[in-house]
């Protein structure tokens, strides 16, 4: 063995101490962000919710300990009844548009699996409504559902009267429009997800499965659903986490109204942070829900590993 | 295999159920860009799905031009929110690759911050709502409210988790071969990943970064909360466009939707072969 080749080895042994070093320098940013947003607000967080403070009463947050009242914006989240329905109406909310979502997506994924002309054009169309900015969304589909609007005009071709349905100032219909615009916005990452796992079901099992004369739903069924089990999951999932959110479109379309009838959790929350200023209470509510989605988050993960 | 003409027609006009769908919101917006004010509000039978008389007064007078047939003029025009949506959203995006990618490599591969990967994803699945209290009281305190750079700082924490899983995928996948072989040459790792690991993920790195700037792009509550007046982005300000005395305006409100809305999709078609992998914490390739 000569020198020359022992050298490069000695010298990857404190390479590999290096590289634990690098790696800590290079996770530091992100760890220090981290910190920064999620760590120091929740502390932040924590501590105004135990007290009664609110931006106009005259202190600044650190002295918030004046208002101190413990645990009542906690007990009074019990009896507020408008949370509740907020709630309710975020799940209810979720409920209708993701199954939807899913099963449109679903069924249109099953028709792009095989090449046909014009497939890439249309697949582009079909997936742009979830890159157009939420915000803007909501203002187009706002402009649809006016009473002189063209969803009424487009309805007005089938029945013999025009219509004039006032579709945002009804209490269910402006629940409709709302969930309408959520089903367009993100039906297509369903159809997006969806048909990246139904191309990668092989289609050889396909054909043996129709040689041996599996109908298509059985087909379905048992070569088909197994293997996208995960997939759908993790669509499903995605979609229900970020429609528990939703606010954007809602907001521009409805702003929660008429009166309360599409407030939603974010809805409700923005309107108590801005209108009422209560931020000790909005606080609780806040860390509330943080705590319940944290708890529901590992539970759902200790159940997927398993 | 064979099928039916029946299915082919179906299938077909399935298609283009879901493509007419799909195209309406979006077009009929782009329609209303270009009407001038008579048509903004035309209903019934003087509904035009296409301008009679299509005109740019929209787009000009979002830039300061006045409008003989309206009697509003704006007290501000739409350059300095267009101006605040790119500079927030595109630092917000450097901040987030910076950060995420070289969390990303020192995870992928010295097995650092095992804590990130979960603490990311938890921080996306807390609806903004939830933490923006602390966040705007912090702010106020740091004197970073209304700035676009305080909404750049935002938009980079709360992409953080996109762009480090995009990268970890990517930098997962990417074989060590090269890097290795650049070490016994005697490079250090920190030259190894500067000089040969990011310039091989250029575009894996540009198609990340695509993505993540259209997630900041497309904010509207964590804008509406944390900016006022000076710095307020396109859809905060794309509210005010209206007044009490003339109601919505509707043509210049869609001249800035279309506006705001090309460049996302036009950016999501290019980088469509990643997308799922964005959207899905790449858990999930094309």
């Amino acid at each position: 063995m000569t020198i020359a080749e022992v050298q490069p080895l000695s010298k990857l042994k404190p390479a590999r101490d290096d590289g634990a070093r690098l790696g800590f320098r290079l996770t530091l940013p992100a760890q220090l962000l981290v910190l920064f947003i999620a760590v120091f607000p929740l502390l932040m967080q924590l501590y105004i919710s135990l007290t009664d403070w609110s931006p106009l009463s005259g202190a600044s947050w650190p002295q918030a300990w004046q208002f101190w009242n413990s645990f009542a914006n906690y007990s009074d989240l019990i009896s507020d009844n408008r949370l509740w329905s907020a709630l309710g109406r975020t799940l209810f909310i979720i409920a209708i548009c993701v199954p939807i979502e899913f099963l449109l997506g679903l069924g249109l994924a099953t028709l792009f699996v095989d090449d046909f002309p014009g497939k890439r054009v249309a697949y582009s169309i079909l997936i742009a409504p979830m890159m157009v900015v939420p915000a803007v969304a909501g203002y187009m589909f706002f402009m649809l559902f006016q009473s002189g609007g063209p969803v009424n005009d487009i309805l007005s071709w089938f029945t013999p009267d025009p219509v004039a349905i006032a579709w945002l100032s009804d209490r269910h219909l402006a629940l409709v429009a709302v969930m309408v615009t959520d089903i367009w916005q993100w039906t297509p990452l369903m159809f997006l997800i969806l048909l990246a796992g139904l191309v990668g079901v092989p289609s050889d099992q396909l054909k043996a499965a129709a040689l041996l004369g599996a109908s298509p739903w059985q087909r379905f069924r048992t070569i088909v659903i197994p293997r996208m089990k995960t997939i759908i999951i993790i669509a499903l999932a995605i979609r229900v986490i970020e429609c528990f959110k939703i606010f954007d479109t809602l907001f521009i379309m409805t702003g929660g109204g008429p009166g309360v009838a599409t407030e939603t959790i974010s809805v409700y929350i923005y309107k108590v942070t801005t209108n009422d200023l209560i931020w000790g209470y909005v606080a609780a509510i806040a860390l509330a829900i943080l705590i319940v989605l944290s708890i529901g988050a590992v539970w759902a993960m200790k159940r997927l590993a398993r | 295999m064979t099928r039916s003409l029946a299915f082919e027609a179906f299938r077909y006009s399935a298609i283009l159920l879901a493509l007419a769908v799909t195209l309406i919101p979006i077009l009929w917006m782009a329609s209303m860009a270009f009407k001038p004010v008579a048509e903004w509000q035309a209903t019934g039978a003087n509904l035009t799905w296409i301008p009679d008389d299509p005109t740019l007064d929209n787009f000009r007078f979002l830039f300061g031009e006045s409008n003989s047939n309206l009697i509003v003029a704006l007290d501000r025009t739409a350059g300095k929110p267009i101006l605040s949506s790119l500079l927030s959203a595109t630092f917000g995006t450097i901040l987030a690759m910076t950060a995420g990618t070289a969390a990303a490599y020192g995870l992928s591969r010295f097995g650092s911050g095992a804590n990130l990967p979960l603490a990311l994803i938890q921080l996306r699945l807390f609806p903004p709502m939830a933490v923006m209290i602390p966040v705007m009281m912090m702010w106020a305190f740091l004197g970073l409210m209304d700035t676009w750079w305080g909404l750049a700082l935002v938009y980079g924490i709360v992409t953080l988790p996109f762009a480090f899983w995009l990268m970890k995928t990517f930098f997962d996948e990417m074989p060590k071969e090269i890097e290795e072989a650049a070490l016994v040459e005697g490079c250090s790792r920190w030259r190894v990943f500067i000089r040969v690991t990011l310039p091989m993920m250029a575009a894996p790195l540009a198609a990340a970064s695509l993505f993540v700037f259209i997630l900041n792009w497309s904010d509207y509550l964590i804008a509406l909360l944390l900016t006022t007046r000076e710095w307020v982005t396109i859809p905060v300000y794309m509210a005010s466009l209206s007044s009490s005395m003339t109601g919505q305006l509707y043509g210049a409100k869609a001249a800035l939707g279309l506006i705001a809305a090309v460049p996302p999709v036009i950016l999501g078609i290019v980088i469509q072969k990643h997308l799922v992998r964005g959207l899905t914490f790449g858990a999930l390739k094309q």
